[in-house]
């Protein structure tokens, strides 16, 4: 008989201190997908950037003095670098983003990021999440951040000058028949970007055509059938090791060499181009833009 | 006297087309040493664990003082019956007094702790069957003999009115054969215990034991004579029974009040037998 | 005369561990990617104008996280003490009966099913991981239950068979999975140790903590089932109902650890193994002392995760194989040249 009581008094104390937690949560703040208005309540004097392309963004809008804290692979601009470093995009370092003491923390929406902003926001910190997957994200999020940190009139003209930028490219190309690109992102084994990203997106800004057809993975692993059915006319290689490009693109070269019944082959249209400008989608767009179209422009005959 | 363990119309096979015990009935009164004896395959250790309580009877039922067992949940019936079976090495390495003491598990405290009583008796169990000396170490590091001696006092420990064993001296030297048997003919005059054995030593049996349940493997007998026979020792152990039972010639002499049995093989042409004095 | 259990000693035992759990703990929140300082944490400001970087870190991050880390290598170092009694096997460990491929599964489905709703703020990830690993226990529990005499082997069987069928069902469907997907899958499954909301430790502890008095109850009853089920039953335990009890209580702990923390592995199987050389098999200190000891290892095992490569940090499994594997080869080497005093 005593052992019930005893039970139930146990069961009881622990549902108490379950209750009692329940009313203790942190208090939740703002976040931001897809360019909803947001109200910021204080104004930012710490910001924390959590992504390369987050950190390129905030320096553009003019906010170098308020960033407290970067990721290490956030390299651009170059004031960017002695920045107090809090771990890298896809592992961040939430011990380190607590130490900078931030009043606003900018992330991306991937998963990792995700819970690292759900995670700050329990503890009590404002954190802003945008969705950077394609050109309109960009714009959405460049005017969201510029909101939360109270330059919207900057975020505002920096929008119109991406989108000037990318409506003269756009002028340039027009005409031209689309030129079939092959955007290889890993070689061994072999995988290309697919028609659901956003380096579709830019390729088709910089007037070319996927050579893939739409698939069921956003960088699907290729067979060689594949390649040749494609029939690209130009092979895209990014490269994330910084340097040295040209014993790369001679490596392509080699590598490329077997499919000689590929049209970008036997023209030897192959490119390697620093990885860094095109994979992240920042200020720096349209400068990536104008790198693809530069691989894409149609050779003169005899090259 | 009462009785205490009652087997009424018990048929049991392992397949239902083929009972290895068919229609036994006997009763073994209380106090009583019984020795169950039989060829191998006859369903001597079937019987046992049908007596104990772990293996269901297909038809009839098994009385332990006038209740059925099957009745009964199995922390009543262990009051009443221990059973000391063949030893063997746990996966475990418990220490002798653990694994004796593990006998009185039923009657741990609300912490799962023994009491003064339950540590004594286990060290009386110990002390009975000569295992004193083996009471930290391992039941593997001893020997098969010493540790069916262990098993043995895990039996006794148990303190209960009914004792099955499943041959308790097959592994024993010849002291300690004779020893275990003084020990239980000495706790059934003392505290009036019920002891069935299962023994492949007919003299022993016929020593110690008051009565005899013999049985028979089921291809040795026709289909209509019983399939067992259970009596006075004196009467059952006799040559033209054993013969019967085990198909083997039996010598039988007496020295002494006490019957000798030797079985008698045929040795082949040109052989002496050796223990033969010059 | 010769030892066995008291309970003074057993109280003395588990005071000692207890206490020695508690430094560790404290000595390892102080321990991270941040030094911090304990002068500060202490000196934390009443008011909530300067916010003190030091105390919540402290308090949100690493005090959480340990205590995490502490109930569930609790709650596997258990488990595994009391696997190993009910299948009479020293090389049984939580997962063997197909408890990590369930809570795979059900962590795969949930993931690529793309839910958006939460529970109470948490992802339903942790709960599709619980359910998937109580469903394949049941599963694996009624097949081998259907062997009849033998349902020590029919569970095993039952459990290889299940394991294997269930991972073949997660390697599919990892294989048609986005990137981002198959990413989010595996870091789950590796063992991860994220600092949680105290809620979810208040009732995932509750939890740990109810299953282990449980089973702690029912020690002498494992004694005896782990020597043999024939002996248990003649010396009055009701085998059947104390297997399904403490099976299930061994079960739902396990489930709970791995909706929290992901798979970590070789807690459940050397713990009780070393607790076991040091203190001997009697369960009613197996289980409490490698409980304890368990939450110690991971703890400790945990902090070298999160710091050794700082900012990075390892998958937890990763440490605790590598402090594990070693010791396991040894165990093995020995038991198969059958040191008695081992066995």
């Amino acid at each position: 008989m005593g052992r019930w009581w005893l039970l139930l008094t146990a069961l009881t104390l622990w549902l108490a201190g379950g209750y009692a937690l329940l009313g203790k949560r942190g208090h939740s703040t703002f976040s931001s997908e897809h360019g909803e208005k947001v109200e910021c309540p204080l104004f930012p004097a710490r910001i924390v950037s959590m992504a390369p392309d987050l950190t390129e963004a905030l320096f553009a809008l003019g906010l170098d003095d308020r960033i407290v804290g970067v990721t290490l692979d956030s390299d651009y601009p170059p004031a960017a670098v002695p920045k107090p470093k809090v771990g890298t995009f896809w592992q961040p370092n939430i011990e380190a983003v607590i130490a900078t003491r931030p009043d606003l923390v900018v992330t991306l929406t991937f998963a990792q990021q995700k819970d690292l902003a759900r995670r700050l926001q329990r503890i009590g910190y404002e954190c802003l999440s945008v969705e950077i997957e394609s050109v309109e994200g960009l714009f959405h999020a460049i005017t969201a951040i510029g909101a939360a940190a109270g330059v919207e009139g900057r975020a505002q003209e920096l929008s119109e000058n991406i989108e000037a930028a990318i409506h003269r490219l756009q002028t340039a190309t027009a005409g031209r028949p689309r030129t079939k690109v092959l955007w290889v992102v890993q070689r061994e084994p072999l995988r290309v970007a697919g028609r659901e990203t956003f380096i579709n997106e830019m390729i088709e800004l910089a007037g070319g055509e996927n050579a893939i057809g739409p698939t069921l993975h956003k960088y699907p692993p290729i067979g060689a059938e594949q390649v040749i059915a494609a029939g690209p006319e130009v092979i895209i290689e990014p490269t994330m090791i910084p340097g040295n490009l040209d014993a790369q693109h001679r490596q392509a070269v080699s590598y490329w060499r077997k499919y000689t019944n590929v049209p970008a082959v036997a023209s030897g249209r192959i490119y390697v181009i620093d990885g860094d400008l095109v994979s992240r989608l920042g200020p720096r767009l349209c400068a990536g833009l104008e790198e693809i179209a530069r691989c894409l422009r149609p050779q003169p005959p005899g090259e | 006297m009462t009785s205490a363990i009652q087997a009424q119309h018990v048929t049991f096979g392992y397949r239902h087309d083929r009972p290895v015990l068919r229609d036994v009935s006997f009763e073994v009164r209380a106090g009583t040493f019984l020795a169950i004896a039989g060829p191998n395959g006859a369903g001597k250790s079937t019987l046992l664990n049908l007596l104990a309580g772990l293996l269901k009877p297909q038809s009839g039922r098994v009385l332990l003082a006038g209740v059925d067992l099957c009745s009964c949940p199995v922390q009543i019936t262990a009051r009443k019956v221990a059973v000391v079976r063949q030893e063997f090495v746990p996966a475990f390495g418990f220490s002798v007094l653990e694994t004796v003491l593990m006998a009185r598990t039923l009657y741990f405290g609300r912490l799962g702790f023994e009491s003064k009583t339950d540590r004594e008796l286990a060290l009386r169990a110990l002390e009975l069957t000569d295992t004193t000396a083996f009471a930290s170490r391992t039941l593997g590091s001893l020997s098969a003999g010493e540790r069916q001696r262990v098993f043995i006092a895990r039996g006794l420990a148990q303190d209960t009115p009914i004792l099955l064993l499943d041959e308790p001296t097959s592994f024993l030297d010849l002291k300690h054969q004779v020893k275990i048997y003084d020990l239980l003919k000495s706790i059934q005059i003392e505290k009036g215990t019920t002891l069935v054995a299962i023994t492949h030593d007919l003299n022993l049996a016929a020593q110690y034991c008051e009565e005899t349940l013999l049985l028979y493997t089921p291809d040795r007998r026709p289909a209509e004579s019983p399939s067992y026979r259970i009596g006075r020792t004196a009467d059952i152990l006799i040559p033209e029974e054993i013969e019967r039972a085990f198909d083997v010639r039996v010598f039988s002499a007496m020295v002494g009040s006490d019957r000798l049995l030797i079985p008698r093989g045929t040795r082949p042409r040109g052989s002496e037998p050796c223990g033969r004095t010059p | 005369m010769p030892g066995t259990l008291s309970p003074g000693r057993l109280l003395f035992r588990t005071g000692v561990v207890a206490t020695l759990l508690v430094l560790v703990m404290l000595a390892c929140s102080l321990v991270g990617p941040q030094t911090i300082s304990l002068k500060s944490v202490a000196s934390v400001s009443t008011s909530a104008a300067a916010p003190n970087p030091d105390y919540e870190i402290f308090f949100r991050i690493r005090v959480p996280r340990i205590i995490l880390a502490a109930l569930v290598g609790a709650a596997l170092a258990g488990a595994g003490v009391v696997f190993q009694a009910l299948l009479r096997n020293p090389l049984a460990d939580p997962y063997i009966l197909g408890i990590s491929s369930g809570a795979g599964l059900g962590v795969i489905v949930a993931i690529l099913s793309g839910l958006t709703w939460t529970l109470w703020g948490r992802s339903p990830i942790a709960l599709f991981a619980f359910l998937g690993a109580l469903g394949t226990v049941w599963l694996v529990w009624g097949i081998g239950r259907s062997a009849g005499k033998y349902h020590v082997t029919g569970l095993l069987l039952a459990g290889v068979v299940v394991n294997a069928f269930l991972s073949a069902l997660i390697m599919f469907l990892t294989s048609v999975a986005q990137s981002q997907h198959l990413y989010a899958t595996i870091f789950w499954l590796m063992g991860n140790m994220t600092e949680e909301d105290f809620l979810v430790l208040w009732v995932g502890g509750g939890g740990i903590v109810a299953g282990l008095v449980g089973l702690f109850f029912l020690g002498p009853q494992l004694n005896i089932i782990s020597v043999g089920s024939q002996d248990a039953r003649s010396v009055g335990v009701p085998v059947e109902r104390i297997e399904l009890a403490a099976f299930a209580l061994a079960a739902f702990i396990t489930a709970v650890a791995v909706s929290l923390s992901g798979l970590i592995g070789f807690v459940g199987l050397i713990i009780p193994h070393a607790v076991r050389i040091v203190f001997g098999p009697d369960h009613r200190q197996l289980l409490p002392l490698s409980s304890l000891l368990g939450a110690m290892f991971l703890v400790v095992a945990d902090t070298i995760a999160r710091t050794i490569v700082a900012p990075a940090q390892l998958p937890v499994g990763v440490i605790t194989a590598i402090m594990g594997g070693p010791f396991f080869l040894i165990l093995l080497i020995r038991y198969s040249r059958k040191v008695y005093w081992l066995a």
